[in-house]
């Protein structure tokens, strides 16, 4: 599989960890100009619009929040520090970046891994 | 084969990295596990039953340090060996260093067979040293290991950089500050040779100690004198500590700091969500100066300067002596750094090499120059013969699904790794047995693949034939499809007055499904006027044929009465459709301007009839008839003529029967008459298709003959290659037999001859000449006459881009055509 590259995409990276900011920052307040609808706006944008062509539709990026996830040395889509004594059982206890995929029709690839802070569960 | 090594590798304390020489350049290959980047942290983890190394086991070096093992490399040719727990085994820094080399192998994509390489080393390392690293490298599977000093290597990367390689003869230094360790060099160059005189070094100086001075030395106190804290520091650097798991999130932001400080002069960490002793929610924002950071490292730097004046009195030399400093390593980056060193010592400081890569990318130029020696012995190769026997779900709804094979073969001393293709696991290098055995994650609504590939002792590959383990994760599963075309009604722009169908959700899509789109709409809705209306129309059936002909499976009717203020032509109207399992249509729309929602939901048992969209269904349906019959006539194509015809008799009954329904009609009337409009609809657009049809295909056809000629003259390779993609599905589109998919590759078509042309002088002039008879009408005649004699001069010097924007400034002063009495039906369009 020919691995795209990411680079140029990076300002792009930056606006969708803003976002991700936003919606996380919105879930702790109660508000009625329905903000989240605008945001999920910005969110499919990416997802459908920005990159999509015509002669290649469905292309785009998501965000993924891992926040409360299992996490192990395998799990390659995140950069995680460990905070704690124990490396077992460990789970994703803060989320600074969340992990962007790129969607091309049915298949993903990780664009630009999460930075995480995992610690254990015990 | 390639009678020289070619393959050069940085083993580095804390990084390492793999670069190979190509036909006169150098190419640093990317790590395969963590793309964008092309180096791998020089560490090893060691679980019970698997070898991690690089980023993963770095993540863990702090928190599992009897498993892992990191910074190895100042222990070569020791007596000293790390026991190491999980497999109560102890390595040796030969060992762990082998391992970081196997790794690097799995990052050449070249399919080379890897026998020879340079490895490079510091220029401290005596003959004990030197021979471990060899005996590394013989273990990682190589029979040839040439070894090269890494000042060396970055002064020949900054040699063939200059693509002289002869210096003038000469001293320099070489400064590499890297990770986590700090190493300077002087390098004397006589009569083509290079040498290294004298060297220093620091093991414990790197960047990463610059963000732990950012956390303590700044961003500790701001908080502190802001919030109550009990010995915060304490609290964060304690594995135990209330803090610890902020420790490190600040640690990555004040590294994102320091990387944005190269370039800007202030640079913001926000800490937030975390409490203070009395229960204040800390929310507050850092700002960290660029001279803040510089005070913070400069004793640390001053550090590196005095080594460096050490090693010049030594050598009995003045600064005037040195050519320059060649900066390598991640921390030069730093612009203190540079300006600093260079500002003390007077030594100029030169940066033009890339100082991560720099030393893998000298070995390589160096391996460039070694022939390989090794005595082709082929029967020594072993033939392996391995099969492997998989079996998993190739579906799953679970975040991960157990992969289970058997290996027929002598599983002895071999490994294997399991990847996911998008990189996003990777289960590490394990042993292979008879039966193996991997619970593999999934990303969800996605097709998951995986590769398995076996390896020998030294990371060789070893040829298995398995293919890639694909499972479907989400979809697919429970979910079924949709038997037709999901498609929304919208005023067809092409032709004025009527509508058209868009595709929202194809036929076959699995189901539960979700959509949003945005409209500008096209009317404008004023408030309280109930005859200006919004149509939401949702139709099954195929995209191809005419609205009416489908059926309407959702409708919302938005008018003038229901909207909370005007809405102004051109605002936004979002619809979001989602379909459920249970095949549940809900539709709804959404105003941005009075930001109101109009939602509902449609039960596929329950039809919705909207009795005035009927009615005017029927009516438009008539005139449309009316038209094509009398085409038909005059093209005395009577077959089609005569079809019509009878359709027309039917059409009339309805009409009338419409006519006396009343909006609140309660009977089922609305219903048939809905299935006789749709039967109806379906004859006209069966008996004309083909005229569509045809006119679309002559009309394809004439562009593309059209659209290779100009490419053939003046398109580029991108042009190219689009125009080749579409003519490639031509098979497949002209099959669909529908107008309409073939229009729409005619446009795709017709976009690439609108690119072309407008790079093309004779168009941009005849556009230029055209406009200049125009003149008369622009908007803004002092700008229209700077834009024309512009114009003007640009032709004369043959100025082609520049003519192209001021033809675009030009169109711009036109003032827009009359379209706007257009009336449209259903308020927004394509």
């Amino acid at each position: 599989m020919l691995e795209p590259n990411f680079k140029q995409y990076k300002s792009y990276f930056e606006i969708l960890d803003q976002l991700f900011e936003v919606e996380r920052k919105l879930e702790n307040i109660e508000e009625t100009n329905s903000i989240s609808r605008n945001l999920n706006k910005m969110k499919d944008i990416f997802e459908t619009n920005l990159f999509s062509s015509s002669t290649s539709s469905d292309i785009g990026f998501t965000y993924h929040n891992p926040i409360g996830e299992s996490y192990n040395e395998t799990r390659l889509d995140v950069e995680a520090s460990i905070a704690g004594n124990s490396t077992e059982n460990l789970v994703i206890k803060e989320v600074i970046k969340p992990i962007i995929r790129y969607k091309s029709g049915g298949s993903t690839l990780i664009a630009r891994k999460g930075v995480v802070v995992v610690e254990s569960k015990n | 084969m390639e009678n020289t090594i070619n393959i050069g590798i940085d083993l580095g304390t804390t990084n390492s990295a793999i670069a190979k020489f190509v036909k006169g350049d150098v190419i640093v290959f990317n790590n395969p596990l963590d793309y964008g980047r092309s180096t791998l942290p020089s560490v090893v983890y060691y679980k019970k039953d698997r070898i991690v190394v690089g980023n993963k086991a770095k993540e863990y070096l702090e928190r599992d340090p009897k498993n892992v093992v990191g910074l190895f490399k100042r222990k070569m040719g020791t007596s000293e060996s790390f026991q190491i727990k999980s497999i109560n085994e102890s390595k040796t820094p030969v060992d762990l260093s082998a391992q970081v080399l196997k790794e690097l192998k799995t990052f050449v994509n070249t399919g080379d067979t890897l026998e020879s390489i340079v490895i490079t080393i510091p220029a401290s390392f005596d003959s004990i040293q030197s021979n471990a690293t060899k005996e590394a490298g013989k273990q990682a599977g190589f029979k040839q290991v040439v070894l090269l000093q890494e000042p060396i290597a970055a002064s020949l990367a900054y040699a063939n950089m200059k693509k002289s390689k002869e210096l003038t003869d000469g001293n320099w230094l070489v400064y590499d500050l890297g990770g986590g360790t700090f190493d300077v060099a002087l390098v004397r160059i006589k009569d083509g040779e290079m040498k290294v005189v004298d060297h220093e070094g620091d093991n414990f100086l790197g960047g990463s100690d610059f963000d732990r001075l950012i956390v303590e030395k700044l961003i500790i106190p701001k908080i502190c004198e802001q919030y109550t804290f009990e010995n915060l520091e304490n609290q964060m650097k304690s594995a135990t500590g209330k803090y610890n798991a902020k420790y490190y999130s600040l640690i990555n932001q004040a590294e994102e700091a320091k990387i944005r400080l190269s370039a800007v002069s202030s640079a913001e960490i926000i800490v937030e969500r975390m409490k203070d002793e009395e229960g204040n929610e800390v929310d507050m924002e850092i700002t960290i100066t660029k001279s803040e950071f510089n005070d913070l490292i400069k004793d640390s730097i001053d550090g590196t300067i005095e080594m460096i004046k050490t090693i010049l009195t030594r050598n009995s030399l003045t600064s005037n002596d040195v050519q320059f400093n060649l900066m390598v390593g991640g921390s030069t980056f730093i612009p203190f750094v540079r300006q600093r060193v260079e500002e003390v010592l007077q030594i100029p400081a030169n940066c033009e090499i890339d100082p991560t890569t720099a030393v893998a990318i000298g070995a390589a130029y160096y391996a460039a120059t070694k022939p390989k020696e090794i005595s082709k012995d082929k029967s020594e190769k072993k033939q392996y013969s391995i099969s492997i026997k998989a079996s998993y779900n190739k579906a799953s709804k679970e975040t991960d699904e157990l992969f289970a094979a058997r290996i027929k073969g002598n599983t002895e001393g071999l490994f294997y790794k399991i990847v996911r293709q998008d990189g996003g696991f990777d289960s590490g290098l394990k042993e292979l047995t008879e039966r193996i055995n991997e619970d593999l994650p999934l990303v969800e609504n996605a097709y998951n693949f995986f590769t398995l590939t076996v390896y020998d002792g030294q990371n060789n590959v070893i040829e298995t034939g398995i293919e890639p383990i694909g499972i479907n994760s989400g979809f697919g599963i429970s979910g079924q499809p949709l038997p037709e075309d999901i498609c929304l009604e919208v005023d067809d722009y092409d032709n004025p007055g009527q509508t058209r169908l868009a595709l929202i959700f194809e036929r076959n899509s699995v189901l539960p499904t979700k959509r949003t789109l945005t409209f500008p709409i096209n009317k404008p809705i004023l408030k309280g006027n109930e005859s200006d209306r919004l149509w939401i129309n949702v139709y099954e059936g195929p995209q191809t044929s005419l609205p009416e002909a489908n059926k309407l499976i959702g409708v919302i009717e938005i008018s003038g009465k229901q909207v909370s203020r005007d809405i102004a032509k051109g605002s936004d109207l979002e619809i979001a459709i989602m379909i459920s399992e249970s095949r549940d249509v809900t539709v709804s729309g959404y105003l941005n301007m009075s930001d109101q929602e109009f939602k509902n939901v449609f039960n596929p048992k329950v039809r919705d009839t909207n009795i005035t969209l009927l009615k005017g269904q029927v009516t438009d349906l008539s005139s449309k008839l009316d038209e094509e019959i009398e085409l038909a006539t005059e093209k005395e194509d009577y077959e089609t003529a005569g079809a019509l015809s009878k359709v027309k008799k039917e059409m009339e009954a309805v009409a009338d029967e419409a006519e006396k329904l009343t909006d609140d009609d309660v009977t089922d009337k609305r219903y048939q008459l809905e299935d006789k409009k749709r039967k109806i609809a379906q004859k006209i657009d069966s008996a004309t298709k083909n005229k569509r049809l045809q006119k679309a295909t002559d009309y394809y056809y004439e562009t593309k003959a059209a659209c290779e000629e100009l490419i053939e003259n003046s398109g580029n390779d991108h042009e190219r290659k689009t125009f080749n993609d579409i003519v490639s599905q031509e098979s497949a589109f002209m099959a669909t037999k529908s107008p309409l998919k073939i229009q729409e590759k005619s446009d795709e078509l017709h976009s690439i001859i609108g690119q072309i042309r407008w790079r093309t002088p004779d168009f941009l002039k005849g556009i230029f000449g055209s406009l200049l008879n125009d003149q008369a009408k622009m908007n803004d005649q002092s700008q229209a006459k700077s834009l024309i004699d512009a114009g003007n001069f640009a032709i004369e010097s043959q100025n082609w881009d520049r003519l192209r924007e001021i033809n675009f400034g030009l169109l711009d002063l036109l003032p827009r055509g009359s379209k706007e009495d257009i009336t449209t039906k259903i308020g927004f369009g394509l």
